[in-house]
């Protein structure tokens, strides 16, 4: 026999397979830019209808809130819905494609650690949150309503709200059996609850009665958070809206860790 | 002795609905050895290499690659074992250059590892005209080629081959021989499953036959086709088909 005995150095543990991480984003930017028009351009243009209808033809006609344009009052509460969708169809999208043609395993046999897998997949999700923003603020801005009053916290706000729906994304891509479950949660959770979220209403313009709406939507606090870091204007302490995103982070991150060390949607 | 490529102890997996698929299974691939796995349809072959390479979770039993524990050690253990699974799970809309580079990147290769890597096996594997070409665009025979140069990017130690040469042409059957001849000559350890016993009883010197979950013969080529006559005939007792078919021809 030929072979020469090999014996692998024992205790030779692997630190952070920095390669395999970069590799899963690399990969998932790739299969991200095959489709730029679903990607980027359908959220760019859906954004500039928004801002147009709602804030510039329908806002001309409205008085200013807290000093400020309705224009500039929509504008973020536009910004944070797409970036919302856009995190929530990267990962789920990846996740499930990936399980359906079973190309996942070329990952499950690799030297990756379930971290690894995913903060790759969030790392690309907060990458197309943050172009299709960045898009979204050019808009705004030729409409002079992009203002920027806190630029740390509204890039606390982009990151983290990607990072959640990121991760919202993750947990759907692994329960679904169809394509149907997988835009299930876009048609009844995302898009009502971001429309109801104050994204083109104060809560001042509500009946007393119906605040509760607001106060019991986790997208109110998204969207007054991004709103506070670009007009100044929050309807909700800003402390309780971190406090609360940051909360989600840990809950929904440490439900991803759990369902991914179980190999739950991944391993058979 | 040298510590084994492949110690399997008792390994069970029972999945989700009940089905029991391995039950009990042990075996033991030395080093440097060309494996042969053999068994009919549904006998446990495919979920036994899917618990090794970490597709599936074992329900029991310990897997151990080298001597470490593909479930504890699991990360050192995967650098060392390149799948070339059954079916094609891949992006179907990726460039054969891209599947393989990916897959280097997976396993820690670095840019001009991967370069040199991925040129080398698309120059092996025929694959250079068809750079251009989607996954879904190839035909089978070059998909399959494609998942060979995958499973082979980090030069892993142990091979772990699903039936790799199901639906390929005569041509590309003889290049998959020939290379593999190659590296396991030049140490690398080999698991092969196949239905064609010609292929197995050319490549193969230890040969395993699973039957519902169990390994229920396991010898040398030599000893396999002795008794009772053929390698084939052998299989077939194993496996509790009838051999009668056989001894009339």
């Amino acid at each position: 026999m030929s072979a020469q005995d090999f014996t692998p150095p024992q205790g030779d543990k692997m630190g952070v397979n920095w390669i395999g991480l970069y590799t899963i984003v690399r990969r998932d930017v790739q299969r991200m830019l095959r489709v730029p028009i679903q990607v980027f351009i359908a959220p760019w243009s859906s954004a500039l209808l928004m801002i147009f209808v709602f804030g510039y033809v329908l806002g001309g006609t409205m008085r200013t809130i807290g000093g400020h344009k309705y224009i500039e009052f929509v504008m973020p509460g536009v910004l944070m819905m797409n970036i919302i969708t856009a995190a929530f169809l990267q990962s789920s999208s990846a996740i499930y494609f990936s399980r359906f043609i079973r190309f996942v395993e070329e990952m499950l046999v690799a030297p990756l650690s379930y971290l690894e897998m995913v903060v790759g997949s969030l790392s690309t999700v907060v990458l197309r949150a943050t172009f299709t923003g960045i898009g979204i603020l050019i808009i705004g801005l030729c409409f002079g309503a992009t203002t920027i009053e806190s630029w740390p916290m509204f890039i606390f706000w982009i990151v983290a709200v990607s990072i959640i729906f990121g991760l919202a994304g993750i947990l759907i891509g692994l329960w679904s059996k169809s394509f149907e479950q997988l835009n299930m949660p876009v048609v009844f959770f995302l898009t009502p609850l971001s429309m109801l979220g104050g994204s083109f209403f104060t809560m001042k313009m509500l009946p007393d009665w119906l605040h509760w709406i607001l106060w019991a939507n986790p997208f109110f606090y998204f969207i007054n958070g991004i709103r506070g870091a670009m007009i100044g204007v929050d309807e909700a302490p800003q402390g309780l809206s971190i406090a609360l995103t940051l909360l989600m982070i840990a809950g929904l991150g440490g439900l991803v860790w759990r369902l991914f060390s179980r190999g739950y949607g991944l391993r058979e | 002795m040298s510590t084994p490529a492949l110690k399997v102890t008792n390994l069970r997996k029972v999945y989700r609905k009940g089905t029991v698929a391995v039950d009990d299974l042990s075996l033991t691939v030395p080093q440097g050895e060309f494996f042969g796995f053999l068994g009919p349809n549904g006998a446990g072959k495919s979920t036994t290499i899917h618990c090794i390479t970490g597709i599936a979770n074992p329900t029991g039993g310990t897997i151990e690659i080298f001597g470490l524990d593909a479930v504890k050690n699991y990360r050192e253990a995967r650098r060392l074992v390149g799948l070339c699974p059954q079916e094609f799970n891949v992006d179907p809309f990726a460039k054969p250059a891209d599947i393989v580079d990916w897959a280097g990147g997976y396993f820690g290769m670095n840019r001009a590892q991967r370069k040199s890597r991925v040129d080398y096996l698309m120059e092996r594997f025929e694959l250079t005209p068809h750079l251009k070409k989607t996954f879904r665009e190839l035909s089978g025979g070059l998909k399959r080629r494609v998942v060979l140069a995958r499973a082979l990017v980090h030069d892993p130690k142990l091979i772990i081959l699903d039936e790799p040469t199901a639906g390929v042409d005569v041509e590309l059957r003889r290049v998959l021989w020939n290379y593999l001849t190659e590296i396991n000559q030049d140490g690398r350890t080999i698991l092969l499953t196949s239905h064609y016993l010609e292929e197995v009883e050319r490549l193969c010197r230890q040969i395993a036959i699973v039957n519902k979950g169990k390994v229920v013969r396991e010898g040398t080529k030599s000893e396999m086709a002795a008794t009772p006559g053929s390698l084939e005939r052998a299989y077939l007792v194993a496996t509790g088909a009838e051999p009668d078919h056989v001894a009339g021809q």
